[in-house]
């Protein structure tokens, strides 16, 4: 079995060929760097096995997404590479290309959005491009499949071949600087001299770390810094030397696309360019955008969320409960068993449950806007507002995305170039208001804003959006002063989201929430049924005498100020902290009872509508989940950050939760 | 300068070497350097970034940086 490596620029189509490829359930999307974790699939003929790299555009990477690329490049083993191209963008798309065929390993390539080319005017002679290249090229439309068998078939057998010809020749400097440096190394490392040597002439950081192992830095620097002045003297201009390699590639695709293809006569406006004059207009963009998320939020919360909520809650309560207390019964289960399954697994884990199809109506809307095309340009419109806080457009689709699960959102801000930006982003993601956390505003709203649902909520939302970009306004003057802030993105082209895909990327988001009910919420719920059951003085005490009781009592007079200073209440923050919605079953098991309806009817004596709302702020702040928090420190490597993150989170919380509540009882609300 | 066209137009790049260090190595990452071809294909309000075709692909970048690169009109 040998590992093949995909690699191509970002938005090729690459994650949707790796899906078609393996045969597996993947995660497909359209804005660049979806892929942000190595995944591993096995082909569909059982062959070999494909490792998903990162979009890159060059092996000299940018940002530590790409950064992942010339790592995996330096340190891994692999045996073949499958490139995919996209048809309709050769030139730039080969750059990367012809680094590929300087490494030496083995490479196939794919040629993908033939279509997208055909539509320009453009037409590709696969066979004369294959010569030039001097390996395998097979054409494959990822999107639909079409051509992948071909392709995989070429990729694993065994006539893949690496390219024989040097087919960039960079000028005298560099390619003595080339020569020098192989002397020097010696035939020592593993990887093609040549390669490493113009990684180096390029600044690629990565490559020239991994150089010092094998000879002093002063060594390697001093080899750069002659290949730069004979390259000037040679040239008698000043061009730095990534300027002149970049040049030298430019010059050698220039040869070979303009061999292999005809050009296109200039014609119609794609539609894209179309829908973009609307989306992206100078006085619409930023409403539509607004509207597309009133939209959003409405479908969620209103329109179709609640009723198919309310619906399965039905059923939960109903049926479900009474079939499981027949089985019971019919088993001749002791109370115990009776009270721990009804009251502490069926209340807890059942309380989540019901918000399914609320949240995975969120995350559908979530891939739409993904596989679309359309968040790279929500990117592009919020990026003034997000320039004015210290941030860039970039930074809008990590907490776009955190709407749905702060930790892909954390792990989405790799895509941002810049270290101070990215470490902001990351801090500040967990302040968007997660899925998990909207069981519990769906709970009280239901409780106490009968009349205007969507707009509570919304308000939420667009509180933590706020606080977030407040914060960003601070830190950026503060903590995090210096390093200047840019902006480059890619605006794909739009695409005609497909059902198969549409619903993997919806299921493989929503699964995570499910999945949690049966791990991590059930057992949650075991173990506060069972505080809530014990007490110092035995078992099977009343509630207010329980462990849970006494635990949550230490803290209740912390939470006094801010409306909601019940034992119940702290009790359910601390298990906030394991997962939100856990906040929830906990309500559930604490008030003893079967169903969203009592819950509610029994929150209204514990709270004010004052109280509900400040606690649903404090919901939406107080701190990230455990899953975020490690994701966070997995993200920075820093514990101290870590940390801040949770600090800042409570203190602004807590301040915000005693203004609301405070101020909203000094002007007479209750 | 690319700043200065306004949407619709269309000009030929001249020199890159004015603009930001890291946005110069995306714009040649993207194919787009000096000689290349390019439209303005929308300008964002209250300063904005402004969106650029190339050979039928479209980037955004920042007023600021567009003003940094110098174009001539075609």
């Amino acid at each position: 079995m040998m590992n093949i490596a995909l690699i191509g620029n970002p938005n090729t189509g690459k994650t949707s060929l790796f899906n078609n490829l393996t045969g597996s359930y993947e995660y497909v999307g359209n804005w660049s760097g979806v892929t942000v974790e190595k995944k591993v699939g096995l082909f569909k003929n059982g062959k070999d096995q494909l490792i998903d790299l990162p979009g890159v555009y060059s092996l000299n990477p940018l940002s530590k997404d790409e950064g992942v690329v010339t790592n995996f490049f330096l340190e891994e083993s692999f045996e073949k590479l499958l490139n995919i191209l996209d048809a309709s963008q050769l030139r730039r798309n080969l750059h990367l290309t012809l680094q590929l065929l300087e490494y030496g390993a083995p490479v196939t390539v794919g040629l993908n959005m033939l279509d997208v080319a055909k539509n320009r005017g453009i037409q590709i002679d696969i066979e004369k491009l294959s010569k030039s290249l001097g390996v395998h090229v097979a054409p494959v439309v990822a999107r639909s499949g079409k051509g992948c068998k071909e392709l995989a078939e070429l990729a694993t057998g065994e006539a893949t071949v690496s390219s024989e010809k040097t087919l960039v020749y960079y000028g005298k400097a560099i390619e003595e600087g080339i020569l020098q440096l192989g002397q020097k190394l010696n035939g020592r490392t593993r990887h093609p001299v040549r390669w490493l040597a113009i990684q180096l002439f390029e600044g690629n950081p990565y490559v020239k770390t991994y150089l010092t192992t094998f000879l002093p830095e002063a060594e390697i620097e001093s080899i750069v810094d002659s290949v730069t002045v004979a390259q000037q003297q040679q040239s008698g201009g000043i061009q730095a030397l990534d300027q002149v390699i970049h040049r030298k590639r430019s010059d050698a695709i220039e040869k070979i696309v303009s061999a292999a293809t005809t050009i296109p006569v200039d014609g119609k406006i794609p539609l894209s360019e179309k829908v973009d004059r609307i989306v992206t207009n100078k006085f619409l963009g930023i409403p539509i955008f607004l509207f597309m998320m009133y939209i959003l939020f409405m479908l969620t919360f209103d329109w179709l969320g609640f009723p198919l909520s309310d619906a399965l809650d039905a059923v939960l309560s109903g049926p479900v409960t009474a079939g499981i207390t027949a089985a019971l019964n019919l088993a001749g289960a002791s109370s115990f068993i009776q009270d721990l399954i009804l009251d502490g697994i069926v209340a807890g884990v059942g309380g989540v449950l019901v918000f399914v199809p609320q949240i995975f109506i969120l995350f559908f809307f979530i891939s739409l806007l993904e596989d679309s095309g359309y968040m790279a340009r929500v990117a592009l419109v919020m990026d003034r507002l997000m320039e004015s806080v210290g941030l860039n457009g970039k930074a809008f689709i990590p907490m776009m995305i955190g709407f749905g699960c702060n930790v892909p959102g954390i792990m989405a801000a790799r895509t941002i170039e810049t270290p101070k930006e990215r470490l902001m982003t990351i801090l500040l993601t967990p302040l968007m208001s997660c899925s998990a956390r909207l069981p519990v505003y769906a709970l009280f709203v239901g409780a106490f804003f009968t009349g205007n649902k969507a707009a509570v909520v919304l308000s939420l939302y667009v509180l933590g959006v706020a606080v977030a970009l407040i914060l960003a306004k601070v830190f950026s003057k503060t903590l995090l002063k210096g390093e200047t802030s840019v902006f480059v993105i890619e605006l794909p082209p739009y695409r005609m989201p497909q059902a198969k895909a549409l619903w993997r990327s919806t299921w493989d988001k929503g699964k995570g929430f499910v999945k949690k009910a049966g791990t991590f919420i059930f057992a949650g719920s075991v173990l506060i049924w069972l505080l809530a059951y014990a007490g110092p003085e035995g078992v099977n005490v009343s509630m207010d005498e329980s462990y849970l009781a006494l635990l949550g009592g230490i803290f209740a007079p912390l939470f006094a100020p801010i409306g909601f200073g019940t034992w119940q209440a702290s009790a359910s923050l601390f298990t906030g902290f394991l997962a939100k919605e856990a906040i929830i079953s906990t309500m559930n098991i604490i008030y003893f009872v079967p169903d969203e309806a009592s819950l509610q009817g029994l929150l209204a004596i514990h709270y004010t509508p004052l109280a509900a709302y400040s606690f649903m702020v404090f919901i939406l702040l107080y701190i990230p989940c455990l899953a975020t928090t490690a994701t966070i420190y997995k993200e920075t490597g820093s514990k101290r950050w870590t940390a801040f993150s949770i600090g800042y989170a409570l203190v602004v919380a807590y301040l915000l939760s005693l203004v609301i509540y405070q101020g909203g009882m000094l002007m007479g609300f209750s | 300068m690319l700043g200065n066209l306004k949407t619709g137009e269309k000009g030929r790049i001249m020199n890159i070497a004015g603009t930001d260090k890291f946005v110069r190595r995306r714009l040649l990452d993207f194919g787009i350097a000096e000689g290349s071809e390019v439209c303005i294909k929308c300008i964002l309000p209250f300063g904005g970034p402004v969106m650029v075709e190339s050979c039928g692909q479209c980037i955004g970048i920042r007023r600021k940086e567009a003003l940094r690169i110098e174009v001539e009109r075609v």
